[in-house]
């Protein structure tokens, strides 16, 4: 059974795509069958991310016009054989497709790949319409900020009202210390208010903005960071593993507190 | 004493004001007495603007309605839309009536017919039957009241398709459209014509008793509005961006933190309660308050009425009702 997830937020910027495209990522290196659709037409950027700008021949506009078929147009990943992408055009409008159409691709893609992972545009108009249209279960991300949690609020009902009850939450961009120092809302706060099971909380990292940048998914690098590190577990508890949160308040004193301490010991 | 350090404690003043029955009274909520006819005003002119836009929409789409003279549909709608202000059973509704499960479609009067709107229909159906599944069984039977509604074939299926995933069934259909009837048959509907004047807006300048009270099992999230004529039930939290109105009282088993408007209709009497009471607005009939700027620190179920003083919050164990 594919499981067909979108991935979306409400609100713009909180880091859908680099959620989808990291998720897609960790998915695929566990040897699943991945497929990635880029549902924000107009303005895609999930190519970018995935560093896969260059091969894009044909977009899924073309697949639905019948100017090429849908295998001409998946892009397959350079670096991992299992993951492909379906791009958005960038030359139309998010009403050049409709709920309908989007249903109809990922239907064809559900028969060969075993993930189905839809990035939504941010807004909930149209192109978030045909993005939770196909959809069987959703993963809202969110920053925890007020703006961000109201409006994962508002995507959280329209998503129970459209039928997709399969709910997960990803805190992303949470500064722990900041948390500490009561400057930002916690988990636990944002959670009290969503109502919605927690799959995920991904620290803030200045790496991701790098691999953003360079277009090489933050979770195939090989140094380990704690955001790929989450992106992983995400993925892992998204395959039915239980696998503990990591925990992001002791990491920073880790740092300072193994420094002092080995200087400690040196001294003594 | 500041506004913000009142939580716990009350005013003096409120002390001396009525001493005699304001123990209750423990906490307090900065009151703008403002009547809410100003802002509706305003807001009832914008409406009709944008209704006479649709207007034109609704014509279009329906050669029937070219029949009437177009001032006579205009006039119409103006009526419409000071009666919707008046009354807010402009929602999709699900209720019992002799035994029958009924879901109830607003009227074309109340709701015009554009695709827009059937979508924001569509939703609130979706809403009900998710936030009303204890008050049927499973495999029970709907009748569909569309009223003057139109309904084409995908709407239909649209509708039998939710009621379908709520585990109910649709057999029947009354409508006054006669395309929507014929719709109705042919997707395989039993239907029941009635007369036109039936499903017209009745005004509503007698005060009428409320309906029965809503009970809704779900969390009222940021852009979800429940509109009822009667008491609302809400089993679950109200989000901030949520709201509530009601004709009645309101109910929540859980936690206010969006706004809360009991007695819509203009009764003073009616009472907000909530197991945590954190709103960003309160309302009863045409006050308004909002909640003071900190946060309670501690939270426990609260009562909210009208007093001589514009809306207070009460303990909701010390509450005495004789008070009001």
């Amino acid at each position: 059974m594919t499981r067909i997830i979108v991935i979306t937020s409400g609100k713009g910027g909180v880091g859908k795509t680099t959620t989808s495209a990291n998720l897609g990522m960790a998915l695929a290196k566990m040897g699943r069958q991945v497929a990635l659709i880029d549902a924000d037409f107009g303005l895609r950027n999930l190519d970018l991310l995935l560093g896969l700008e260059n091969r894009i021949v044909y977009t899924a506009v073309e697949v639905l016009s019948r100017e090429c078929r849908l295998e001409q147009a998946l892009v397959k990943d350079k670096r991992q054989p299992n993951l492909v992408l379906l791009p958005a055009a960038q030359n139309r409008t998010k009403e050049s497709v409709t709920p309908d159409q989007m249903k109809l691709l990922v239907n064809a893609l559900a028969q060969k790949y075993q993930y189905v992972v839809i990035d939504s545009p941010a807004g909930i108009e149209n192109g978030f319409k045909n993005a939770i249209a196909p959809a069987k279960e959703a993963l809202i991300v969110t920053t925890p900020e007020i703006s961000a949690v109201r409006d994962a609020d508002r995507v959280v009902g329209l998503l129970e009202a459209a039928g997709v009850k399969k709910m997960h939450l990803i805190i992303n961009r949470l500064k722990p210390a900041m948390v500490r120092a009561n400057d930002m809302m916690s988990v636990q706060d944002v959670q009290e208010l969503l109502a919605v099971p927690l799959i995920g909380v991904i620290p803030d990292d200045e790496k991701v903005i790098v691999s953003t940048n360079k277009g090489e998914p933050l979770v195939l690098s090989d140094t380990v960071s704690l955001a790929s590190m989450a992106f992983d577990n995400i993925a892992r508890r998204l395959e039915g593993e239980t696998v503990d949160f990591l925990d992001l308040d002791t990491p920073n004193d880790n740092i300072f507190s193994r420094l002092r301490k080995l200087l400690w010991t040196k001294i003594i | 004493m500041s506004y913000d350090s009142a939580l716990p404690e009350t005013k003096p003043n409120d002390n001396e004001e009525n001493a005699e029955s304001n123990s209750a009274l423990t906490n307090h909520i900065e009151v703008i007495q403002e009547s809410l006819l100003g802002t509706g005003e305003l807001l009832e002119s914008e409406i009709s603007d944008s209704s006479q836009q649709e207007q034109a929409s609704v014509v279009s789409e329906d050669d029937k309605e070219k029949e009437k003279s177009s001032q006579e549909v205009k006039d119409d709608n103006e009526l419409d839309v000071s009666e919707i202000k008046l009354n807010p059973n402009i929602q999709v509704k699900i209720t019992t009536e002799e035994g029958r499960l009924l879901l109830i479609l607003p009227t074309e009067s109340q709701i015009p017919s554009t695709e827009a709107n059937w979508y924001e229909i569509w939703q609130q159906m979706r809403l009900r039957l998710l936030a009303g599944d204890r008050f049927w069984q499973a495999n029970s039977i709907v009748h569909l009241h569309a009223g003057d509604r139109l309904l084409d074939g995908r709407q239909m299926q649209e509708i039998s398709e939710a009621l379908t995933e709520a585990q109910l069934q649709l057999k029947s259909v009354a409508t006054s459209r006669r395309q929507t009837a014929i719709t109705a048959v042919t997707a395989g509907y039993s239907v029941e014509q009635i007369s036109k004047e039936k499903s017209l807006f009745t005004p509503i300048n007698p005060p009428k008793p409320l309906e029965d009270a809503l009970y809704l099992e779900l969390t009222i999230r940021s852009g979800i509005e429940i509109r009822h004529p009667g008491t609302v039930i809400i089993f679950g939290d109200v989000n901030p961006g949520g709201t509530v109105i009601a004709d009645g009282d309101i109910l929540i088993w859980g936690r206010l933190r969006g706004i809360a408007h009991a007695g819509a209709g203009g009764n003073q009497r009616c009472l907000i309660m909530a197991l945590q009471m954190e709103p960003t607005q309160l309302r009863i009939a045409d006050s308004v308050a909002r909640a003071p700027e900190k946060s309670p620190s501690q939270l426990y179920p609260e009562v909210a009425s009208i007093t001589p003083q514009g809306i207070r919050i009460a303990k909701a164990v010390d509450f005495a009702r004789p008070k009001i």
